[in-house]
Parts: structure tokens; sequence; C-alpha cells
């Protein structure tokens, strides 16, 4: 793909990402102002994207853009309320663009109507905003302003005053002089101010007195109140404050008409607006994008040095004793800096799960309401942090997973409940991380994979021989098989044999796996393993049966080397505690070191499953070192028990453990032990 | 048959076989294979594949009877992220029903994970299936 594009498809995503966080805030309780400079960025990101699409040359997307568009512009001129049915639209119709541009990434043809589905609630919606021929109000007039000024008020900043005074909101005006040397400054500070306070309508130029030299504005605003407290004023600079219009000021008749005739849809008006909260900035988050090269080279160069530093300190441990600490250290700071900056790296490629869970919220809600499917959607481990680029290719993989879950797994209710399931279906949607490989689990407990029908499409496919047995675990992978499909007649909302063999394709392309398991009328399991392409660990090094491994540091409480030779079993006093002592060979399925060993390390867990901690002394041969190193992950097949992954280095593969696993293994095998004593 | 397309002709544990190249991302010179930390059924090792690990097929673990083993000279690695160490690589041959007579498995041990059994010269040769391969491998680790 072209660079200059792979710039464009991340100036999109961060646009897609944006809009799914204002959208989701719309449905919070906010001040009016608040909510007003939501449906504007709204508004300026479905511009910029109509843009974009139409210089690109996909005209579909940006007539799909600009219908999206006109919604917001709506909105913004008080002309359709935002409410949670009227966001649940704007989410699925969101939702469809960004489906849309996943699509367009893959090169894909566009469709003649991306929003195609929505026709009918897109359509309701405009003609709830259009107003019948001569009844579009305008109560600007009511504004306590000279005539010229108020001819320079857009159409737009009309709608806003309306729509404020409709709601009861007062219009409040600050008219203030400013130097010519600052003022462009002090405006900003000034707009700033008022912006905490309410909606700032527009900023007039106003009339400079005879005695001051400068650049007068009167600043119209929509809010409770009007204070300065917080405001830094120059001598002389406020001219004048005062209410420019009240809601009281709207002629009875006016506000009667208003009152009898809500829109449709949407909640009363005029309720009592919650005090401006001091605190709530419209921020912008600053984005800086760079090639990923760059970083990777940066990256790469720091590696090395960690590297160097790794040798440096155990030569300096090596050559000297006690007595040398300012080399150690300086040396200690050292790592501790570069740790910083390797964090700080990594850090950068990474965001939220939670980003692509916002995704899958509105389309469950969305896909529930049309097919009729009460659903319960759990979500858990948003919280874990994925590379940038791994969220951005699960888009639509979990789009497809989610939709074949709700259309083919989840039954309608009333088959749940002749089949005594609760009436509303579950769909589990889990993230977790096992070193550098993060896991989705999609489970549901609908009716699970039909493996009979599945039998049968393979062998009318080709995919399939006569007379040859087939596992389940074939069956379920017939499922990721390109054009496979058990549903005869497509539905709009999947089974048209399209979508799980390009989820396979996409995991696939990432480097990770996919499973399908099922259990028939109980529900089914979609997991995903991806791989990150990095994670940094600090490891303690240790030998063990001829191998190195390097232990988490975050679990190693203490390592101790003794005269007295340890076996398996054997309780050991050490940190005030009586510990058990097991071999990390036996751990690993290799036997018991003949001689016993002198070296262990006390592992610890914290916060198992009674909340208390574990520990256990872990035998080894020799403990030689610390590093921090970069982990890789290893691949489904190549798992082994207790081991979280490697890492190459000078001596060969370091193994890492996986401090819990082992901790589980160490405890069966001293049950073991307990039970054939 | 399904058309496999170009087939490579290898040999493994003493016994000629087929590959499909629409299976294969590459074939390599062979490497030294890491041996894991603990034993798992079917798996040799790993190698380091584009900065990733990749597990390695022990072909010792499949049922029949294995012949020892010889010097590796080449890896092919699998779409499906497994990599085959290949004992001798003969050539390409391009597949299809025009091109090869093709047979049932029958009662050959790898029927589990063969696509058919193909007559190139001398005795039929196995045309292996990856995703069978892989999903007994995965079977063996399941019921460990």
């Amino acid at each position: 793909m072209d660079q200059p594009f792979e710039d464009v498809w991340a100036e999109w995503e961060d646009l897609f990402g944006q809009a799914r966080q204002t959208l989701a805030s719309l449905k919070e309780s906010q001040p009016a102002h608040v909510v007003q400079a939501g449906v504007n960025a709204l508004f300026r990101t479905t511009h910029t994207l109509k843009g974009m699409a139409g210089m690109l040359g996909f005209p579909s997307f940006s007539r799909a853009a600009h219908r999206m568009e006109d919604i917001f512009d709506l909105m913004r001129k008080g002309r359709l309320r935002s409410t949670d049915s009227l966001v649940e639209t704007l989410e699925a119709g969101m939702q469809a663009l960004e489906s849309g541009f996943d699509g367009l990434k893959r090169g894909r043809p566009e469709p003649e109507d991306y929003l195609q589905g929505l026709r009918r609630e897109l359509g309701e919606l405009e003609a709830l905003a259009r107003p019948a021929a001569g009844e579009s109000q305008d109560l600007s007039a009511l504004l306590d302003l000279p005539a010229e000024p108020l001819k320079a008020l857009s159409d737009y900043e009309r709608t806003r005053v309306t729509s404020a005074l409709m709601d009861g909101v007062p219009i409040h005006g600050l008219a203030i002089c400013l130097d010519f040397a600052t003022f462009d400054d002090r405006l900003r500070r000034f707009s700033e101010g008022l912006a905490r306070q309410g909606e700032i309508i527009s900023t007039l130029p106003w009339e400079v007195p005879e005695e001051r030299e400068g650049l007068a504005f009167m600043i119209l605003l929509a809010g409770p109140s009007l204070a300065l407290d917080g405001i830094s004023v120059e001598p002389g600079e406020i001219l004048e404050s005062r209410v420019l219009a009240a809601p009281e000021w709207v002629p009875k008749s006016l506000r009667a008409e208003i009152l009898a005739e809500p829109e449709p849809g949407t909640a009363p008006a005029a309720e009592p607006q919650p005090e401006p909260s001091p605190a709530v900035p419209v921020q912008e988050t600053e984005i800086l994008r760079l090639p990923a090269q760059r970083v990777e080279a940066l990256e790469a160069r720091l590696m090395s040095v960690a590297q160097m530093r790794d040798a440096v300190s155990g030569l300096l441990r090596k050559a000297t004793q006690a007595q040398a600490e300012d080399p150690l250290g300086i040396l200690g700071r050292m790592e501790e800096g570069l740790l910083d900056v390797q964090k700080a790296l990594l850090q950068m490629r990474m965001v939220k799960v939670d980003t692509l869970f916002s995704r899958l919220e509105p389309m469950v809600r969305t896909l529930s309401r049309d097919m009729g499917k009460p659903v319960r959607l759990t979500l858990q481990g948003g919280d874990l942090e994925i590379e940038r680029g791994i969220v951005g290719r699960l888009g639509e993989p979990f789009l497809h997973l989610v939709r074949n879950a709700m259309d083919h797994g989840l039954e309608p209710p009333e088959e749940r409940r002749a089949m005594g399931k609760s009436e509303a279906g579950t769909l589990r949607i889990t993230a977790s991380r096992r070193g550098r490989i993060i896991r989705f689990d999609i489970r549901d407990d609908g009716r699970g994979f039909d493996l009979a029908r599945i039998e049968e499409k393979g062998l009318a496919m080709g995919l399939l021989q006569p007379g040859i047995s087939v596992s389940q675990e074939r069956l379920h992978r017939l499922a990721l098989e390109p054009g496979f499909s058990t549903l005869d007649r497509a539905s709009h909302i999947s089974g048209r044999g399209v979508g799980m063999d390009v989820v396979r394709e996409e995991i696939e392309a990432m480097g990770g796996e996919i499973l399908l398991s099922s259990e028939w009328k109980r529900g089914s399991l979609v997991r995903l393993s991806l791989p990150l392409s990095r994670v940094v660990v600090g490891c303690l090094k240790v030998r063990s049966g001829g191998q190195t491994f390097g232990i988490p540091l975050a679990n190693v409480l203490r390592v101790q080397v003794g005269h007295d030779l340890h076996r398996g079993g054997d309780r050991i006093r050490v940190l005030g505690m009586e510990l058990p002592f097991e071999s990390l060979q036996v751990c690993l399925g290799q036997g018991d070191p003949p001689e016993g060993q002198r070296a262990f390390v006390v592992l610890s867990q914290p916060g198992g499953s009674a909340g208390a901690s574990l520990e256990i002394a872990l035998g080894v041969d020799e403990v030689y070192g610390r590093a921090e190193i970069l982990l890789r992950s290893l691949p489904e097949l190549a798992q082994v028990p207790g081991i979280m992954g490697g890492s190459l280095q000078e001596e060969g593969i370091l193994w890492v453990l996986d401090p819990e696993a082992v901790l589980g293994l160490a405890m069966d095998s001293l049950m073991r032990r307990v039970a054939h004593a | 048959m399904p058309d496999q397309g170009i087939l490579l002709l290898a040999r493994a544990v003493s016994r000629d076989l087929l590959l499909a190249a629409s299976d294969l991302v590459e074939v390599l010179p062979a490497g030294p294979i890491a041996p894991l930390p603990g034993p798992l059924p079917g798996i040799a090792g790993v190698i380091l594949h584009q900065g990733e690990f990749l597990p390695v097929l022990d072909w010792a673990a499949l049922p029949g009877e294995t012949a020892p083993a010889r010097p590796t000279v080449a890896m092919a690695i699998l779409k499906r992220r497994l990599a085959l160490p290949l004992e001798f690589l003969s050539g390409a041959l391009e597949g299809g029903r025009e091109n090869l007579k093709v047979e049932p498995p029958g009662a050959d041990p790898w029927a589990p994970f063969m696509v058919c059994a193909c007559v190139v010269e001398g005795p039929p040769l196995p045309l292996l299936d990856s995703d069978k391969l892989i999903d007994w491998l995965h079977q063996r680790r399941a019921g460990r």
C-alpha cells in the first residue's frame, strides 16, 4: 500500500475513533454547551470525511458522509435534539461508514449506498427536522443589539440563539476592548474562560469607544450566567456585560406553541440546565503521526544499547567489590532511564482494547433491536493495551464474528424459552494477555455450530470425502473455508458465505490463530490468539537442566544460594516463612535433579484466587544475572506449560517462565509427592 | 482431487511426499531447531522465522513405521505457521487430474492428514493436507 494512503487511512481511523467517543459521550448527562461542542465536532468530522473521500475518488462514501454531516448539522442547529434513540441511529450510521472504510482499505469496490440499512431511520430524522413552509423560527431579533451587528449573525448563529432561548437558556453579551498588540491572545483567553460557562454563539466586531484605541468585540454566550471569575482581566478591557435576551422575552404565544409541539421522539424542552461545571474543558488531543519505521529503528537501536548495558553491567558486577558502589549506582540509574525510554516507546504504539470494544457495543444494540433478540453483552479486559495497528485490523473480523454470533448463534427469545434458557442471550467478549499473546474469546450461549449440517455442506462442496470420519475440530474449521455457509439464504446480517474466511485470513495474516469450538444447543466459542510484536520484560536469568530461563522480576521475592542441598517436597525457612521447595526441572516435566539443588528463587504470585499471595521456593541450578529482554511469544502449537515465551540471547534461547503457571505446576507436583508418600 | 496447482516433491523420514505450493509460505535451508523446555506431542522444537517462533513438526510422532532420522536439508514453512523439516527436495510437479493419477489414501497410516495419494512414478505418494495435519496436532495437544 502507498505510504500516502497509509497516512490517509490512519487519519480516518483517528476520525472514526474520535467520533465513536464523542457519540458515546452524547448519551451521558452533560451541560448543553458540552453537547453542542460534541455535535459540532461530529459535524466537522463527517465534513472532513466527505471531503477526503471525494478527493480520493470514493463518491458513494462521500455521499454517505455528506448525509451524516447533514444530520449533525440539523442537530447543531437545534432542529434535532440529542436523545438516546437518535444517538443510536447516528452510531449505526457511523458504524456503516466505518465498515465501508474497512472495505475501502482492502481495495473492495464501493457499494451504491453505505447507509442502505438505515434509509428508513435517516429519512424519518430528516423529515422530523425539516420545518414546514414558513414555520422557520428566528428569535435572534430578540437580542438587545443594534441593527448592524444583528445583521452580521450567520444563519447558524441565529438558529443557535433561537434554540438556546427555546431551551430556556439566556443569551449574555460581553463587550471587550483589547490592545492591537495582544488582542488575538487576549481574545483567545476570554473565549476559553467563557467556553467553560456555556456555548459561545458568536464573536462580533464591536464599536471602539472614542477615548480608546484597539479592537472591540461582543461575545455572545448562551448559558445560565456569565461570570468573569477565573479570567484575568486587564484594566479597561471590559466595556460591558449584560443579558442580551432572556427566555421570558419570548412571546407567550410562541412559547406555548413550542411547548405544545415538541419534536416527536425528543425530550421536552426547557428542563432546568445543570450548573455549568468549572472543569468541562472541551479538549482536543494532539495526535503526533510518525512513520512506524522511524519508531522501529529507534527501538532497535535502543535494544542494542540495552544489550550493551547488560554486558557492561555483568562486567562491572564481576570486577567491582562492595566498596565500588558509584559505578554500579550510575549503572543502576542508567538502567532505569533506558527502561523508561523503552517502555515509553512501546507505549506509543499502544491503545486500550476498549477502543475496539467501543465499536461493538452500539452494533450489538442495533442488531439486538433489529433482530428482536435481547442480548446481555459482557466485555472484559478493555483496559488491556494492544498495538494500534492490531485494533485497526481487528475491526472487521470482530464485526463479522459478533454478527455471526447474533444471527446464527443466539436463538430467538421464544426458542430459548422453549429450551429452558433465559430469554436474553449472552454474548461475552473477553480480552486477556499471556506474555506476548493477546487472546480474545467470543462466547455465546446460543445453539452452537450445527456440525451435521457443516459436514453435509462440506461433502457437497467437495471439501470432505464420503466415508471418511472427520473430527469435530476439522468440522469447526470448515466454517472458516472461503464461500462456506450453512445458511441457504443470506440475511442482511450474515450468511453470505463471506466473512469467516476473511476473519481467518486477517487473523493469520497478523501471525495469529483462530480456533472454533461449540457444544450443540449450549453455545460456541471463537478464540483469536494474536502475537503482540514487542514486550519488554525484566527477568532474573537462571539455569536449570541445561537450559536458560528468565523469571519475571515482578514475581521474584528473593534469591538464595546456600550450602544445603534441597529436594522437591522439602520445607525451607526463608523470609520468616516456611515455604515448600520444588525444582523447576520437575515443574517442566524433566524429572528430579539427582543430587538436589542449592539455589532457589522465591517465586510469588500476588492476589491468588482467595486474594492471598502464593509463594514457593523454586529450585534452579544457577542464578547468573538479570536482563531486560524483548519477549517473543510461542504460537499455540508450541506452547509449553509454564512458559510465557522466549528471547534470543547470545547463549541461545532464554525461555521466560509464566510465574502463575509455574506455581500451579509446582503445587500439582507437590500434591503428587504427598499422595505418593 | 481439488486442484492443488504446483506440487513440491520432497522427502521426510525416508518417505517421498507431495506438498501443495499453495499451502507454503516459503522453503528455507535448514537451520538449527531449538528444543522446547518441555515435551510436546508432535513438535520437535522451534525455529525463528521472521522474528517469530515457529513450531517444527516431529515426523516421528506421526502414525506408521518411521525410518531413523536423517539430516534435514530444508524447512518448508506452511502458511498455517508450522515448519516441516525435509530430508530431500526432488523438484516440482504440476498438479491436477490431467497430470497425475489420483488414488484414495486407502490404508496409508498418514491417511488422516492426506488429500489423496498421487502416482508419479513407483508407489503412490501422499499429498499432505496441511489443515488436517495441524488439526491433528491440535487434537494431540488437547488430548495430552
